[in-house]
């Protein structure tokens, strides 16, 4: 499901009405009670003059309107109408003039005496894809709804899905009598709000899991794709009862819709925060680790509420990092303004392991905690293998260590490893310069497979293209294809050119082409080798004799290199 | 790929990637412009050591003849082989606002 991106940030003001919304749709109801709550929140925030869910009923592959308790509900077949269209595409659809729309039924009008101007149908789909329902929006105060509109409609149906499907969820499993009381629910919530299944992320192993102790507990987490980066959330809610429960899911349910709106991370975070401060009792809080990473740079930008050790495994010589707390928990008190967000990188091969306390203080008979310095051992020795593997072998341990004795508290992991460097982008090019195009493309795929940032594209293209052509133009009649190998290195990238059936040919002793020279003695020509060395980091060059085969190898990081200062010249512009 | 084509008031425009396989039509394209000439680069997404030949060449011929070869609106990979071969010490330029 998709919608147009917002054109205009959310205001401050705005976030909070959203969020509120999104932590009233965190507390338990009943379906009645959530479908009121649902339209009730859903008019609310995008200034709606009426709203209506219509539930899918998968068996008959029919839309329910449930109209009040006691009355039978309306039944439409699931291809009826615009309702009907909207659950079949899963697209939203906004009709900004509905009685100039023929898909628009207006015998609902006549009967109500309701006269509709503009309609807005978006699909309820829950985090398992399955479709719910749809809602219908009517008469947008002042106007029709717009692309602004859409977005937000977006993003609430998200949640208002989930908490339709939670409490479908929660009322057959009453029924069932699997649940006996209120806590045993609360923790069904708290569960049923993680994700049900792992983002992919190029170059990126993600892993969550979250193993709730018998009795209490408050952990949650989330990892979640958002325009800003991968959301990484794990979080901690104090104390025992139902009450951890059901704020760590409130927390969870309004982190991700702020992201979802698009929301950086210090607003969201000091949004969430100043809500909870208001809502929670004195004595709650939740300590919480919030973050994004981008794929592309590597880079982790977080704030942490009282949520610590986090650990950073560094891969190139096997040891952890630990980083603090960045502020205090969520909800402990409205913060007036928040410290910039902390950042760290992850090179190939690093990982970022997020455990709750539950791990750390995992008690054996005589109340020993397994702590720090076991869980680093073992994610140096299993920092290798797939991230679920890892916390498969954690789990086993923190078993091992207790000898029996039952968990005490939620165990959450979250691990996130950037792969170690894939294996080289291969191919072979024909000994032609209209063989160009394909290098481009392949250089520009490689980069991407191999998560290199693009911004030393442009001069990782300049060295192939020189030293290409030059191996077209001076191969002495070798038939044979020129092959080009790309593979990612820490911080950027390493290309290596192999040319066969060649003679010795040092490309790289060429002399500096002296750039001074006024323009009645300066020549085309002369210029790839030298403009090279001031655009990549290094250029070697290797020939076998047996082989009869040439190969160069040049590397490029950093994506500033490039803009070294230009040395010994003046400066002035020749007119 | 590469354009090259006159654009409005005596500038030419130039888009794409001005690489070994592009240089020939670039040149041939140039072979035909007179006086003073600017060239618009601000589609121009690359250009390598076979493009400075045809950019020398041109202006080679240009000053000759009283006339130059103007540069506007050049991005940063641009401007940095310009910076590295000397060229912008040979071309008027402009770069990108």
């Amino acid at each position: 499901m998709t919608a147009r991106p917002r054109q205009h940030p959310l205001s401050v003001g705005d976030l909070e009405a959203i969020l509120e919304v999104t932590r009233a749709l965190a507390s338990p109801f009943d379906l009645m009670t959530m479908l009121a709550e649902v339209v009730s929140a859903a008019k609310q925030v995008l200034k709606a003059d009426r709203g209506s869910v219509w539930l899918y009923d998968a068996a008959s592959d029919e839309l329910v309107l449930e109209v009040a308790t006691g009355i039978p509900p309306v039944r439409e077949p699931a291809s009826a109408g615009l309702v009907g269209a909207c659950a079949r595409s899963r697209e939203i659809i906004n009709v900004p003039d509905c009685y100039a729309d023929p898909r628009f039924d207006r015998r609902v009008d006549r009967e109500s005496g309701y006269r509709t101007r503009c309609l807005l149908t978006l699909p309820l789909v829950d985090h398992q894809d399955a479709l719910v329902g749809v809602m219908q929006l009517l008469n947008k105060e002042g106007g029709a709804f717009d692309a602004d509109d859409e977005a937000v409609a977006v993003a609430l149906a998200a949640q208002c899905a989930v908490a339709l499907q939670r409490v479908r969820m929660t009322e057959a499993l009453i029924e069932g009598e699997r649940l006996r009381n209120e806590l045993g629910m609360a923790r069904v919530v708290q569960m049923s709000a993680l994700p049900a299944t792992m983002p992919v992320l190029p170059g990126y192993d993600v892993f969550g899991v979250s193993k709730p102790a018998e009795q209490t507990g408050g952990d949650t987490f989330d990892l979640q794709l958002t325009e800003r980066g991968l959301l990484v959330v794990l979080a901690d809610a104090a104390g025992h009862g139902i009450a951890p429960a059901l704020s760590v899911t409130q927390m969870h349910a309004m982190l991700r819709m702020a992201f979802r709106l698009g929301s950086d991370l210090q607003t969201s975070f000091a949004q969430v925060n100043n809500q909870l401060a208001e809502t929670l009792p004195d004595d709650r809080f939740i300590t919480a680790f919030v973050g994004l990473l981008d794929a592309a740079s590597h880079r982790v930008e977080y704030q942490s509420g009282g949520q610590g050790p986090l650990l950073h495994f560094h891969a190139a010589n096997a040891t952890c990092t630990r980083h603090g707390p960045t502020c205090l928990p969520l909800g402990a008190m409205p913060a007036a303004s928040l410290r910039p967000a902390a950042t760290f990188d992850l090179a190939p091969g690093d990982i970022l392991v997020l455990l709750s306390d539950g791990v750390y203080e995992y008690q054996d008979a005589n109340h020993a905690e397994f702590g720090e310095a076991r869980v680093e051992a073992v994610v140096a020795s299993h920092a290798g293998k797939p991230m679920a593997e890892l916390a498969a072998m954690l789990e086993t341990e923190l078993v091992a260590f207790a000898r029996g004795v039952p968990q005490q508290d939620d165990v959450t992991m979250v691990l996130i490893k950037r792969e170690a460097s894939a294996p080289a982008e291969h191919l072979d090019f024909a000994r032609r310069i209209d063989a160009l195009q394909d290098i481009v493309a392949f250089t520009a795929e490689a980069f991407r497979r191999q998560g290199v940032d693009r911004e030393l594209l442009p001069s990782v293209d300049f060295a192939l293209e020189e030293l290409f052509t030059n191996m077209v133009k001076y191969g002495g009649g070798s038939s044979a294809p020129v092959g080009i190998d790309i593979v990612g290195v820490p911080g950027g990238v390493e290309v290596t050119l192999t040319d066969h059936d060649v003679e010795r040919f040092d490309v790289t002793r060429a002399p500096d082409a002296d750039v001074s020279l006024p323009i009645e003695q300066r020549v085309p020509g002369g210029l790839g080798l030298h403009l090279i060395r001031r655009l990549v980091d290094a250029v070697e060059y290797d020939y076998s004799e047996a082989a009869r085969r040439s190969r160069i190898t040049f590397r490029k990081t950093g994506p500033d290199a490039t803009r070294r200062p230009a040395e010994g010249r003046g400066g002035h512009v020749d007119d | 790929m590469l354009t090259i084509e006159p654009g409005a008031e005596g500038v030419v425009v130039v888009a794409g990637r001005l690489d070994a396989a592009q240089a020939p039509a670039a040149q041939a394209f140039l072979d035909g412009v007179a006086g003073v000439v600017t060239l618009d680069c601000s589609r121009l997404e690359y250009i390598s050591s076979a493009g400075l030949g045809v950019l020398l060449k041109t202006q080679k011929r240009l000053l000759g003849a009283g006339g130059k070869l103007r540069l506007a609106g050049v991005n940063r990979h641009v401007q940095d082989i310009f910076l590295y071969s000397g060229f912008d010490q040979l071309f008027e330029i402009e770069p990108a606002s």
